[in-house]
């Protein structure tokens, strides 16, 4: 080694050329540890990998019965069954990817002790296993919805690459800062559990967001001829300002007018205001508040990879 | 500095905060907010230097704790270095230990892809080689039966099968002889060697300072994180031997129980086996040259002489040979002197034992009677490692060589034919 290499070397650390393999070797063991991960996760069970299609419906069951049925949440949009089902879809991916992600590092201590590889492919592989799921499932909605003419496909029907690609970064951002903090503090587990029910909820995945605005709405006007039973107290804005920055929400929503009905709004146009033309005031005007779920997907994401990468560091010896 | 050196270690400190009470969680966290200085700092590793020339065989031993998987670790990247610097040339092999990443709940099949593809192996070429990966590792009638399903050795075997389809130029490998049997040993040592004439670069850990003996061109020593030592292997392996204090009678492998009897009247002081360097080694070659030493104590002086016997058994119990020598104090040359005490020695000048485990067991009893002075079942355990084919219980040594038929006695091919009918009767 010459001197000019050696001075390359940082201080303190490893040469980063002496890192093993090549970005190809690595989204390889990134697939096969996915691929076996799938296959783990419906092992011992009767139905496999039915369980995957079947776990969903029946979500979708329940909620369409308890919401749709008995308390009759619907915002007037067609196909609301439909739409449920893919707010259902999209949540499932997001619950189980950061769930099972959460606990990939922990799940593999053997194998980080032992063996090296950037361990960011452990989250990552976690979060290829729901999405192989995920694609599977989104496709039976579409293809059954096309089928009983419940889903209608346009230009608009474009913008559903984007939408993924927004949640898979935002389920993989918060996968990678669960996934650093529950290596040395379990508690995170329990937390994100009791936290994920919460965020069900602030999340659209039963009823849009112009169904809260128009409670939130109609429980600002009083004057309104139907006032519906259960408006929401004016006391209560303040949670629409946050449903409507929630990134979930915004993904699901926007799905629904991509995939199933372009009577259902863009979930910017519903903030921006552009329902006051429908001639309905409501709390959300500035543009901020529209681009305030796509902010936080990016700041979710770069501060749960950057925690990733400085504490995985140290993942071996923490484990 | 030249520019060989497949690895560079220089000032390197590891230090492991170890907590004093292991708790961790939040609740802990925030109900003693000065937890967080309650810890004992480990140091692991303190100012180690050294280099590896590429294509050099390097032991490093130590007792447990003194710093070795540590070590190991910080080289393999799985560990940061908290000072000084590593570089490495070339690509490291990713596993320490064999089967990393194996999972129970996949079969040989399945498992072969996912633990190939961490040691960096593609898919088409994991494809190519599955057939000889499977063949290696004897497994062609489990190769999708679940890995819960396989004995130890089957596991083990397949691990090793896969593993030494690695591409890396430069092993890291942990205690890889602890496990497996004879058979499998003796394939780990042909892999070492075939790596040897590969011009690979390794780096082993282990508490088997034989192997260290026969297989490494260099030996390391750690002491509580420190490098002490670094030479010649046999020089090396005898410093560790006296640091810790290691008697001959402690050759023994830990948990492997002896029986002692005997009268106590004449002591023995310790035996151990020793190999062709003349150094300690538990792991002879077939053919090479082994001594047994047997150290003993006269305590009670009315004792003028005593007869000592040397068993070798194999592990499966056959008895392959007892040996016995009468000892007297003054009439065998070089025989001690009025302390009453002494080192038998017993020379076997090439081995005939095949691979496998044996035992040595000895025996110091009355020179014409059958009471024990002392007797020791089990004083030595060993493996013999036998490179050459063959079956069979013992290696007679024998030589072959093919002549021309004229230079043949006359007669040979009656005998032939002789044997040949098989009828036995000499009428010819």
């Amino acid at each position: 080694m010459s001197a000019a290499t050696a001075e390359a070397i940082p201080p303190s650390g490893i040469e980063p050329a002496s890192a093993t393999g090549s970005l190809r070797h690595y989204w390889h063991l990134t697939l096969e540890l996915a691929i076996s991960q799938f296959k783990l996760r419906y092992t011992q069970s009767i139905l496999g990998y039915v369980w995957s299609l079947l776990k969903p419906a029946m979500y979708f069951g329940i909620t369409y019965v308890i919401f749709v049925d008995l308390f009759h949440v619907n915002d007037g949009t067609p196909h609301y069954g439909i739409q449920i089902l893919l707010g259902i879809v999209v949540w499932t991916f997001f619950s189980e990817c950061t769930a099972t992600a959460m606990g990939a590092v922990a799940g593999s201590a053997g194998l980080i002790r032992k063996a090296y590889f950037p361990r960011s492919i452990l989250v990552v592989a976690a979060s290829f296993t729901s999405l192989f799921t995920f694609v599977i499932n989104l496709s039976l909605v579409i293809v059954i919805g096309a089928a009983i003419g419940q889903i209608s496909l346009g230009v608009q029907s474009l913008a559903a690459i984007p939408l993924l690609i927004e949640l898979y970064v935002l389920a993989l951002g918060i996968a990678f800062f669960l996934a650093s903090l529950h290596v040395q503090f379990h508690d995170v587990g329990h937390l994100w559990e009791v936290f994920t029910n919460l965020l069900f909820y602030g999340s659209g995945v039963m009823f849009s967001l112009t169904y809260v605005l128009q409670r939130a709405h109609f429980a600002a006007v009083v004057t309104t001829s139907s006032i519906p039973a259960h408006a929401l107290p004016a006391k209560f804005t303040w949670v629409v300002d946050i449903v409507a920055a929630n990134p979930i929400m915004q993904v699901i929503e926007d799905l629904r007018h991509a995939l199933v009905t372009p009577v259902a709004p863009w979930t910017f146009s519903v903030v921006t205001g552009h329902l006051a033309a429908v001639g309905q005031v409501h709390p959300l005007n500035a543009s901020w508040d529209a681009l305030a779920p796509y902010a936080l997907v990016m700041v979710i994401f770069g501060a749960g990879a950057l925690t990733y990468r400085a504490r995985s560091r140290y993942f071996a010896q923490n484990l | 500095m030249s520019t060989d050196h497949a690895i560079h270690v220089e000032n390197l400190y590891k230090r492991f905060r170890i907590p004093l009470d292991r708790s961790s969680t939040l609740k802990h966290r925030v109900t003693h907010p000065r937890a967080a200085s309650r810890f004992r700092i480990l140091e692991a590793l303190r100012d180690v230097s050294f280099d590896v020339p590429e294509g050099q065989f390097i032991g490093i031993i130590g007792h447990n704790g003194s710093g070795k998987s540590t070590l190991l670790k910080v080289l393999a990247h799985i560990y940061q270095p908290d000072g000084g610097r590593v570089s490495i040339k070339g690509n490291i092999s990713p596993f320490l230990e064999l089967g990393v990443g194996f999972n129970p709940e996949l079969t040989a099949r399945e498992n072969v892809f996912l633990s190939g593809a961490i040691l960096g192996l593609g898919r088409a070429e994991l494809r190519r080689r599955f057939d000889d990966v499977i063949g290696f590792a004897e497994l062609e009638q489990f190769v999708d039966h679940k890995l819960k399903n396989f004995s130890t050795g089957m596991e083990v075997r397949l691990a090793f099968a896969l593993a030494i389809q690695a591409h890396a130029e430069i092993l890291m490998m942990d205690e890889v002889l602890a496990v497996g049997d004879a058979a499998f040993q003796q394939k780990c040592f042909d892999t070492f060697k075939r790596y040897k004439r590969e011009g690979r670069t390794i780096v082993f850990v282990t508490h088997d300072l034989g192997t260290v003996n026969r297989y490494c061109d260099r030996a390391i020593l750690l002491d509580q994180g420190r490098l002490v030592a670094d030479g010649a292997p046999t020089e090396i392996t005898a410093t560790y031997r006296g640091s810790i204090g290691v008697s001959a009678g402690d050759s023994r492998k830990v948990g492997e129980q002896i029986e002692r009897w005997g009268t106590r009247e004449v002591l023995i002081g310790g035996v151990r086996l020793l190999g062709e360097t003349g150094v300690e080694d538990l792991h002879p070659l077939t053919g090479s040259h082994v001594r047994v030493e047997i150290a003993y104590e006269i305590k009670n002086m009315a004792i003028a002489d005593f007869l000592c016997v040397l068993w070798i058994v194999r592990n499966d119990g056959t008895l392959v040979s007892e040996e016995s020598l009468p000892v007297t104090q003054y009439g065998n040359a070089g025989l001690a002197s009025q302390s009453g005490a002494g080192v038998i020695r017993y020379d076997l000048a090439r081995l005939p034992l095949r691979k496998g485990g044996y035992r040595v067991n000895v025996e110091l009893r009355e020179r014409r009677g059958q009471s024990a002075y002392d007797h020791i079942d089990r004083a030595v355990l060993f493996r013999v490692v036998d490179t050459q084919p063959g079956q069979g219980l013992i290696s007679p040594g024998g030589t072959w060589s093919v002549v021309p038929r004229d230079s043949a006695v006359a007669g040979f091919s009656d005998i032939a034919v002789r044997s040949g009918t098989g009828s036995g009767d000499a009428g010819t």
